[in-house]
């Protein structure tokens, strides 16, 4: 009986959805996700190391390495300078070489300097030995992936939320709700099976069309579980938020905060090594974490974590439906 | 007179108005304040070496160049170079020498300089007697800057289009939209009365926007105000049509959301991208090339030229209201 309850408040939901173009729009931006990854991010994000150029008018050294490019006047190279501001210059014209080349920072000039000298001689090609097992280009793929996934669960579920919860209110289906003959707990539970269930559909597409299928097979699983949570937290800060608020503007005014201030940080600190002391205290950061280390392999086996995020949702949910019933009260 | 009244009251109420409203001039605050922000940690390199294994000598040969971190174990060494957020190389002693470890998933940068870091190493006294000129070069972040600052005043001048659309989908959702019809209104007024709110909406967003980054000079700012004023009448021009064809908030706000992503990724992919020809004449059908290459023009020379740029958002302006006025007279006819 009450199986047939939530698949008929599914079914709604769905419609609901379908009307609001949610799916349109959680569609499109996986088309443009995808192809920012595919045809932007991989190709534009890479860094060579500074260009060494040398101008010896006397030919005093011999044994230089192919990496410097020889000029053949002072001007030129201060003409090559100043359009590559990083690169390094060595002046043998007056016999011993001298180094020119614009001010970077304190430790990278050092690092510069150093660099252009050993170039003159001749040493023996060594190559870093590798510990990783991601190539530059699987490694900008799963990180970019991850991101877009955090970014895009964050708007969908607390906006996807709203837009169809906001409407419900206004039309006064809650009160509806209020005297039919179905637990009331079902309600949350169809909205959040909607939201998980495109959340993960989202999630299946975007990983297997941007790291490739037979990496994303092997990772799915734990990136899923970690998409789980993550749904299900915003979906019901975003039911808890709809039921408080008045209207979708103030909505709005509470989702650009949380989105502004809750994931800003996270990138700052996730993905750069600026580190903030106070990041282990945010608890979206250890979800955010939780989904890129999936993104690469290395699911968190911690069990504090999952204890923590079910207790959370947990606590979220009975929140929620407090509000509700509140919400359900104020109008019956 | 009455009307204009009425409709900038009805903004002034909105939150989400006031939100694109200010929120470009908080932006350009916090650029104007925190515009020496030093990055330099992000760029200088990152050496994890093994507890007790390298000499204090070349720990602190490698502290010349960036930052070293010490790890007890191998396996925390690993760790912290597969970390993805870093670019760490690891160090370790190899008798007289040393060598390097990298996770393989670096930019080019790291990987050489982890390749040919032993040999600095085994070159490490024959740098003392170079002669070193280091020249000064002109605030690299500055350029940077005018870019952020340039997007927050496309922001600012064609969020404008924010106030108007929703203006008019809340009238739609509220029933006014059905009261208007039988109020003693025209069609133009109504029209005029829209375009007038989102037009001072932008407008007086992207000066403030403008007052607080800028210091211009007289004739520079007169082309900004120029400048901003033909923008913010496009972006009014462009409420208009959201406001038109959506039927509820939540599309609206959709539809904005897509307008500003291509206003604001168009010019600057042309920007950093360097497009020329067909494309960068392709780039000049959104209005917001046009203006960003302006503001970056003023912002980065004395001595501006930005005719062309004005003649494009004219024409855009005139275009947009001729297609405006023909979709509306089309609709009457077939309503």
């Amino acid at each position: 009986m009450s199986w047939n309850n939530f698949c008929s408040l599914f079914k709604k939901d769905c419609q609901m959805m379908i009307a609001g173009k949610f799916f349109l729009v959680a569609f499109g931006s996986l088309i443009i996700y995808t192809l920012f990854i595919n045809f932007g991010y991989v190709h534009y994000m890479n860094a060579e190391l500074y260009n060494v150029y040398l101008y010896d008018p006397q030919g005093t050294q011999q044994e230089v390495s192919e990496r410097i490019h020889p000029v053949a006047s002072l001007e030129e190279l201060n003409a090559v300078l100043s359009a590559d501001a990083n690169g390094v210059g060595i002046d043998t014209s007056s016999g011993t070489p001298g180094i020119v080349f614009y001010y970077g920072s304190e430790k990278s000039d050092n690092h510069r300097t150093d660099y252009a000298l050993s170039l003159l001689h001749q040493e023996n090609e060594y190559t870093a030995k590798i510990v990783g097992s991601n190539t530059l280009e699987s490694k900008q793929r799963k990180e970019m992936c991850s991101e877009l996934l955090f970014i895009e669960i964050i708007a969908v579920g607390f906006l996807g939320i709203a837009s169809v919860l906001f409407k419900e209110k206004q039309m006064g289906a809650i009160r509806v709700h209020a005297v039919l003959p179905f637990k009331k707990g079902l309600f949350i539970m169809a909205k959040l099976a909607v939201f998980l269930l495109s959340d993960l559909i989202f999630t299946v597409l975007m990983t297997v069309l941007n790291i490739g299928f037979p990496d994303a097979a092997a990772i799915l699983p734990a990136v899923l579980v970690q998409t789980a949570i993550l749904s299900l937290i915003m979906a019901l800060m975003g039911f808890g938020c709809t039921m408080m608020l008045k209207d979708f503007r103030q909505f709005s005014l509470a989702y650009v905060i949380i989105v502004i201030f809750a994931s800003a940080p996270i990138f700052l600190s996730a993905n750069t090594s600026v580190k903030m002391a106070w990041m282990d205290l945010h608890p979206f950061y250890h979800v955010y974490m939780g989904l890129k280390n999936a993104c690469f392999g290395m699911p968190v086996i911690n069990p504090v974590y999952y204890i923590c995020s079910v207790c959370g949702i947990v606590i979220l949910f009975l929140l929620a439906q407090a509000v509700f019933h509140r919400e359900m009260g104020k109008e019956g | 007179m009455r009307g204009l009244f009425y409709q900038l009251k009805s903004v002034w109420k909105d939150k989400f108005c006031m939100m694109s409203f200010f929120l470009p001039i908080v932006v350009a605050l916090a650029l104007k304040f925190i515009g020496g922000i030093d990055l330099s940690s992000v760029a200088e390199f990152h050496f994890g070496v093994l507890e007790s294994d390298l000499s204090d000598q070349t720990i602190g040969w490698l502290g010349r160049y960036g930052s070293v971190t010490a790890y007890k174990t191998q396996e925390e060494l690993t760790a912290a170079i597969n970390e993805p957020s870093t670019y760490m190389i690891g160090v370790t002693s190899d008798g007289g020498s040393i060598q390097t470890m990298v996770s393989g998933d670096e930019l080019d940068l790291f990987r050489q300089t982890a390749d040919t870091l032993p040999a600095l190493y085994e070159g490490r006294e024959r740098a003392a007697e170079i002669s070193v000129n280091i020249l000064e070069r002109p605030d690299m972040m500055a350029g940077f800057q005018n870019i952020f600052i340039a997007i927050t005043l496309i922001v600012a001048m064609f969020m404008g289009c924010t106030f108007n659309a929703m203006n008019m989908i809340a009238e739609k959702e509220n029933g006014i939209d059905l009261v208007n019809q039988v109020l003693p209104v025209t069609q133009s007024g109504y029209v005029i009365q829209k375009i007038f709110v989102g037009f001072t909406g932008g407008c007086l967003s992207a000066v403030l926007t403008a007052c607080c980054y800028f210091r211009l000079q007289w004739g520079s700012a007169i082309l900004m105000l120029v400048l901003i004023m033909l923008s913010a009448f496009i972006a009014a021009l462009i409420g208009l049509f959201i406001g038109k064809f959506s039927e509820s908030l939540m599309v609206g706000v959709v539809y904005i959301k897509i307008v500003m992503i291509i206003f604001m990724a168009v010019p600057l992919v042309s920007y950093l991208l360097a497009a020329g020809g067909l494309a960068s004449v392709l780039c000049y059908f959104v209005p917001s090339s046009a203006a960003f290459e302006g503001i970056m023009n003023l912002a980065a020379s004395g001595n501006p030229a930005i005719a062309k740029d004005l003649l494009i958002l004219m024409a855009h302006c005139v275009i947009w209201f001729l297609l405006y006025l023909s979709i509306s007279k089309w609709q009457k006819k077939h309503t």
